[in-house]
């Protein structure tokens, strides 16, 4: 049984039919093809889906896609302005923090969420903000860095 | 792998209450941490669901409004927002701490307080700290309008008296007088985003060195979260000092071995219990270090 | 030392921008049209003859396109590295629950995963064996009935007289330690497409593929194909850390069995249960230790005994087992050995390849047996390590001379010892704990009361934490050594415009060795690294140059492509030197300039290029790299094991929480000898990683096993570190000399997973003052000396 659903995406409009019983990951990743944001677990644990919805990090894979009827979504394809890194992305790069790249999108998802809400957050805080994000490779410092330097200072 | 549903979205409480009563096969969906990886796991629970009503569109249920003498959380409030409310963190400090530890960040943000004690698992970190609260609940549905103490709404594990026609929307807090001090504690085997291997709460009131208030809940070494009165009773009138701690402590030791007999994992969580009961209790007195 | 250009400075990973953007495409990010997805059915047993299996409540389902099993099977059935032992698809036996016998192929995966439980297997179970060291009873059941017993490998190695060495020494210890199975723990959960290209042309295979060369020989023999008929191209790998290999091979396989079947793209994909099933682990060891020293601290005899389990297949086990035998004993001179380590098949899952390889179990057991030792003599463990740790000279159990490299063992663990003021810490700490090893015992002492405590075994609040300090250091032998042929081959051209193309045999695994390449072939030609366009690992264009394991990239591959690109610049420089009628010697390449300090002429590289075309000069080669002899005595285990190897230390700092047995790790200093540092960046971050697998390994993960079946089925019970559980990590890099590879740079993925778990260890013991020989050491381990496990495998019990 599909449903009708509006929500801003990336700052497009979009208005689409879904399944009621897909979840966000597989309407993101299937219906409209915007692969970069993964699943490394389906439970929740790994953080590999998460985007933004409504400026809060969520696992895409924790929610349905007509459950995003009405809101604003961010994903990882979102990042970029006006065709160019973003600071936090250029800092991703510059810092080391990407390794296999897997848990990146995630990670940055998370990590952008936070500096919406704390512009100038302190070590402590983003690792808070990132220990749903496993890294298997990275040993997170260079995130950490990576992150701390995204923001105004 | 989630089978064939529909998803409602009522917009107020009456009309999710509506869309439930007469409909046996239909769901809350709250924040969905458990109910999507239920779907997800095949778990038996949900296998006859047909209908999911998300109750995320009705604004009550995710408001907190705090008066002089209580504070009213919806059921449908995820614990990110419970963890910044300023009311909470300053009235119900134990509360926001239990809050604060739950999952991930992800999960918090869509989590909800009313998901995690009508789940009822065992190891759900906020139900410790409402039960030496008092918290009471509010449930309704299209018929009835009922409250009821959180302690005697939970029965066993995964298990709670909430009909299938009913939707929990307020758990109500009522704030205390000035003098009572507590504590929270989680145990889980890492640091970040992990399962409660057990949890206690303390919460009491000490005056002229005699204890004159105490509530005790634990988590997850018990089959649900609980409070344990007998316990309390045995330390209220006691003096506040190191003896009548370690006797408390072990005396929760005997309790829950009663309530739970020999798991398998007894021979870790039991010794530990004691433990954490009494340099929680010996913080709440003597203050930390 | 040579100045170098862009040699060890912060240089932007190739593959950065995609990633960041989102845009980078791993397997499972690729569709085709008509593309169909397979799902496996299994068998709910882990030992058991199949007698029959039936298709038919699933056989003209509409969902199902394909039903592929061991029939479909073109040429051979069985697989493996080493030994073939391994099916594609189960048809004789189920070894252990992943096994597979068949696979629905279908568009719909959701449907098909529905469908699977319909499909009927008949069995006759037979007894399961899950311990090692039962699996060469004579009445243990037989894995494998076409081998003789359940014996993978054995390797002996003897030097000295051992029993003589025990005579001549003042002290005996003998101790028995264990290591757990370790999921690789890849973010990104396997997955392939096999796509047909029609009978003429074969079949390609694009996935999250470690070793594309290995792939395609196993795809090329099971069905039947030459091996210009299969081609494997690697998707952006999301992690693999030596877990990508077997495994993919055999889901190649299935893909492209039917692939072929259906004439169409077939796609597998696991999630994470299936995963955690199906892939192999790190091998558990059992290892028994007993060593003899004197009273000056003077190591005398080790005698070693050790049993990997190798699970249902061999896989790796004999190559992995080979590193252990090597490195037993340690970075220390022992003049009498005796080892022997055994691999052995059980119905457990299989173990193979994971970073480390053979080398983070012993050091668990040796580096806490020269901690006991110092204890035993009132020594640090600074002073046990001066005493006995190898030097330029020294002669290892294999009896090699380590002659031809510094030998930096006593540099790293004096720097790190000196970074963290370890000796101090050390003594204050085992002081301060003291007390602590008698309380420790409450849980245990309580089990008698119903597990009820008595008043003086309760702690108080300020009593509970206590600090901890612990080292750990090791010597690692670089590349494949004489368990393998060890050669590799990179192709380099450069374009007129002054770009180049650059491809090493060798794949990435996201560890970054496209960027490190493109360093060695930059610095060479005096190029910006923009300037090289890395290609996308494909078998059709790239030289096989045997598996990216063992931390031999850097070194092999980064000696390849150093060939390559000295022979291009050899022929540009013999061009621009006619050109311009100066000497050879006279010309520089640097900053995207080729220049002569003789006529002080300079141009662009591309117009250099363009000389070396008019000279009718070849701009593209295939660059080689062989690695030096080695020598391995199978019978006595003795020989040059490895042609150089490399040292490190780490000191682990931790607080215990003597209550509740919770460790929280507070620092991590890692010191590495890695040779010379190619990728600064990339370095940094192999130790950030290798040494939070380590610690991890030390004290959260683990896959424990119930009857041959896994409990931890997902990320939820599998606990990696997050970002909370390690407070910081320092590293630090000792730029030691060495001939090889490309200016000596040696290895340093895995020497930097294989410490975490021994200092840690060490360090627990420096805060309880107690010894614990069971990895993890976790909650129960701390406090009862042993694992709890539930006895169902139902998720969520108390
Ligand atoms: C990765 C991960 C980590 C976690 N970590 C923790 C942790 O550390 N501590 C912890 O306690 N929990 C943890 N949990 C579980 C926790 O997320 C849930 O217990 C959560 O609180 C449930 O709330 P929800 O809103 O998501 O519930 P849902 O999944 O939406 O619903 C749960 C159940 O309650 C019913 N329900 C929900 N709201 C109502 C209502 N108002 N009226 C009637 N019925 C209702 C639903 O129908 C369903 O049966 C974790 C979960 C995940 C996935
Ligand atoms: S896939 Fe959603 S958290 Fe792992
Ligand atoms: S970079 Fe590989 S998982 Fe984070």
């Amino acid at each position: 049984m599909k449903k009708h659903i509006k929500f801003l995406l990336n700052g497009r409009e979009m208005a689409c039919e879904v399944e009621q019983n897909k979840r966000l990951l597989d309407f993101l990743r299937e219906d409209l093809q915007l692969t970069g944001t993964k699943e490394g677990c389906s439970v929740g644990e790994c953080g590999a889906c998460t985007i933004i919805v409504d400026k809060l990090a969520v696992n895409s894979c924790l929610m349905l896609a007509v459950q995003v009827d009405g809101a604003e979504v961010m994903t990882v394809e979102g990042l970029m302005e006006n065709g160019e890194l973003s600071k936090m992305q250029q800092q991703f790069i510059d810092k080391g923090a990407i390794q296999c790249g897997f848990c990146t999108p995630g990670m940055m998802m998370s990590a952008y969420a936070l500096i919406m809400h704390n512009p100038d957050p302190s070590v402590e805080e983003i690792k808070t903000a990132i220990a749903g994000n496993l890294c298997r490779c990275t040993g997170y410092k260079q995130i950490i860095e990576a992150v701390s330097c995204s923001c105004g200072k | 792998m989630i089978a064939q549903f529909e998803v409602l979205a009522p917009k107020t409480i009456q009309e999710a209450l509506q869309l439930i009563s007469g409909n046996p096969r239909a769901k809350i969906l709250a924040g969905g941490t458990d109910v999507i990886t239920g779907f997800h796991q095949g778990s038996s629970r949900f296998i006859d669901t047909t209908t999911l009503i998300d109750i995320n569109h009705i604004p009550e249920m995710h408001a907190i409004t705090e008066t002089d003498s209580h504070i009213v959380i919806g059921a449908g409030t995820p614990f990110t927002h419970i963890v910044e409310n300023p009311g909470v963190i300053k009235y119900f400090p134990l509360l926001a701490e239990s809050c604060s530890v739950i999952g991930s960040l992800q999960i918090r943000n869509r989590a909800t307080i009313g998901g995690n004690f009508i789940n009822n698992a065992p190891c759900a970190d906020s139900v410790p700290a409402l039960l030496v609260y008092e918290a009471k609940i509010r449930i309704q549905s299209a018929i009835s309008d009922r409250e009821m103490p959180l302690a005697d709404f939970l029965v066993k594990p995964y298990k709670t008296q909430l009909k299938p026609d009913e939707i929990v929307t307020e758990v109500i807090l009522t704030k205390f007088d000035d003098g009572y001090k507590g504590n929270f504690y989680k145990l889980g085997r890492r640091r970040g985003v992990a399962i409660s291997r057990l949890t206690i709460a303390v919460f009491g009131k000490v005056e002229n060195d005699i204890i004159t208030d105490i509530r005790i809940a634990s988590g997850a070494v018990t089959p649900i979260g609980m409070r344990i009165a007998e316990l309390e009773q045995k330390l209220i009138g006691k003096p506040a000092n190191d003896d009548s701690l370690k006797e408390a402590a072990i005396e929760l030791g005997k309790i829950i071995l009663e309530k739970t007999g020999i798991r398998w994992s007894a021979p870790y969580k039991l010794p530990v219990m004691q433990q954490v009961c009494y340099q929680q209790l010996h913080t709440l007195v003597f203050g930390k270090e | 030392m040579k100045k170098f250009n862009v040699v060890g400075k912060p240089v932007t990973r190739q593959d950065a921008y995609e990633k960041a953007t989102g845009t980078a495409l791993y397997a499972d990010d690729y569709t085709f049209p008509g593309m169909l997805y397979g799902v496996m059915v299994r068998v709910p047993a882990s030992h058991a003859i199949i007698d029959r299996i039936d298709y038919s409540a699933v056989a003209g389902n509409p969902a199902v396109t394909a039903i592929v099993d061991h029939n479909d099977i073109p040429a051979q059935k069985k697989v493996g590295p080493i030994k073939q032992d391994q099916p594609i698809f189960s048809w004789e036996k189920i070894v252990t629950p992943g096994d597979v016998v068949a696979m629905l192929v279908g568009q719909n995966e959701t449907e098909l995963l529905q469908l699977r439980d319909k499909v009927s297997v008949e069995f006759t179970a037979l007894p399961v064996l899950t311990d090692p060291l039962k699996s060469m009873d004579p009445d243990a059941p037989r894995i494998h009935p076409q081998y003789e017993n359940n014996a993978i490998v054995h390797y002996p190695l003897r030097k000295g007289d051992p029993e003589k060495g025990f005579a001549e020494s003042d002290y005996i210890i003998e101790q028995t330690y264990t290591t757990q199975f370790i999921e690789h723990g890849y973010i990104e959960p396997e997955a392939v497409i096999a796509i047909p290209l029609g009978k003429a042309k074969g079949v390609k295979i694009l996935g999250s593929i470690q070793n594309p060369h290995t792939t395609r020989k196993v795809v090329a023999l099971v069905l039947g194909l030459p091996l210009t008929k299969v081609r494997v191209v690697q998707a952006e790998m999301g992690g693999s850390f030596g877990g990508k290999d077997d495994q993919m091979n055999i889901l190649s396989a299935r893909a492209a069995v039917a692939a072929v079947k259906t004439n169409r793209p077939v796609k597998i994909r696991f999630n994470r249960e299936e995963s955690i099933l199906e892939s192999y682990k790190r091998h558990p060891y059992h290892m028994h230790y007993k060593v003899g020293f004197t009273n000056e601290g003077k190591l005398k005899s080790m005698r070693i005994h050790i049993t990997a389990d190798g699970g249902a297949y061999a896989s790796m086990s004999p190559f992995v087992t080979w590193r252990t035998v090597v490195q037993a004993t340690g970075p220390y001179e022992v003049e009498n050995v005796f080892t022997d380590v055994h691999a052995v098949y059980t119905n457990n899952p299989y173990t193979g390849a994971m970073r480390g390889f053979g080398s983070p179990q012993p050091i668990f057991a040796q580096e806490q047996i020269m901690d006991e030792i110092a204890l035993k003599l009132g020594m640090s463990p600074l002073q046990i390590r001066e005493i006995n740790g190898f030097k330029t000279g020294s002669v290892t159990a294999s009896g090699q001379k380590l002659d031809n490299h510094e030998v930096n063992l006593s540099t790293v663990i004096n720097k790190a010892v000196e970074e963290t003021n370890f000796v101090e810490k050390w003594q204050k700490n085992q002081k301060d704990n003291a007390d602590v090893a008698k309380q420790l015992n409450f849980a245990n002492d309580s089990e008698a009361n119903q597990f009820i405590l008595t008043k003086d075994q309760l702690i108080a609040p300020d009593k509970t934490w206590r600090k901890g300090i612990g080292l750990a250091a090791s010597y690692r032998g670089c590349s494949l050594g004489a368990e393998g042929i060890d050669v590799t081959s990179a192709y380099l051209s450069v374009q007129l415009d002054g770009s180049a193309y650059l491809l090493c045999g060798l794949a990435e695994n996201g560890q970054g060795l496209r960027t490190t390449f493109c360093i060695v072939a930059a610095e060479i030609l005096g190029l910006t690294v923009d300037k090289i366009f890395y290609l996308e690992q494909d078998t059709a264009i790239a030289p096989d140059s045997g598996p990216t394991v063992a931390s031999r990239s850097t070194l092999m591959g980064g000696g390849a492509v150093r060939n390559a690109a000295e022979t291009i610049r050899e022929r540009m420089v013999r061009s621009v030197a006619d050109e311009w009628k100066v000497s050879a010697d006279s010309i520089t390449f640097a900053n995207n300039t080729v220049s002569s300090s003789e006529n002080n002429k300079s141009v662009t590289f591309a117009d250099a290029c363009g000389i070396t075309y008019k000279h009718k000069e070849n701009l593209a080669t295939i660059g080689f790299y062989q690695a030096p002899e080695v020598s391995w005595e199978e019978e006595t285990g003795q020989g040059s094991a490895y042609f150089t190897y490399v040292y490190g230390c780490q000191i682990a700092e931790i607080t215990v929480n003597i209550a509740t047995g919770q460790v929280y790790v507070e620092k991590v200093t890692a010191v590495h000898d890695p040779g010379t540092v190619l990728n600064l960046q990339g370095a940094l971050g192999q130790v950030y990683g290798g040494v939070t697998q380590g610690v991890g390994y030390g004290i959260w993960e683990e896959i424990s096993v119930h009857n041959g079946k896994i409990r931890e089925m997902n990320l939820d019970q599998y606990l990696l570190p997050t970002s909370k559980e390690i407070d910081d990590i320092t590293a630090i890099f000792i730029e030691g000399k060495d001939e090889h590879g490309a200016w000596g740079a040696k290895s340093l993925g895995e020497p930097t997973l294989e410490l975490g778990a021994a200092a840690v260890a060490n360090a627990i013991q420096n805060a309880t003052g107690t010894r614990f020989y069971h990895n993890p050491i976790n909650l129960e381990e701390i406090l009862l000396n042993r694992k709890l496990y539930p006895e169902d495998l139902k998720r969520g019990s108390l």
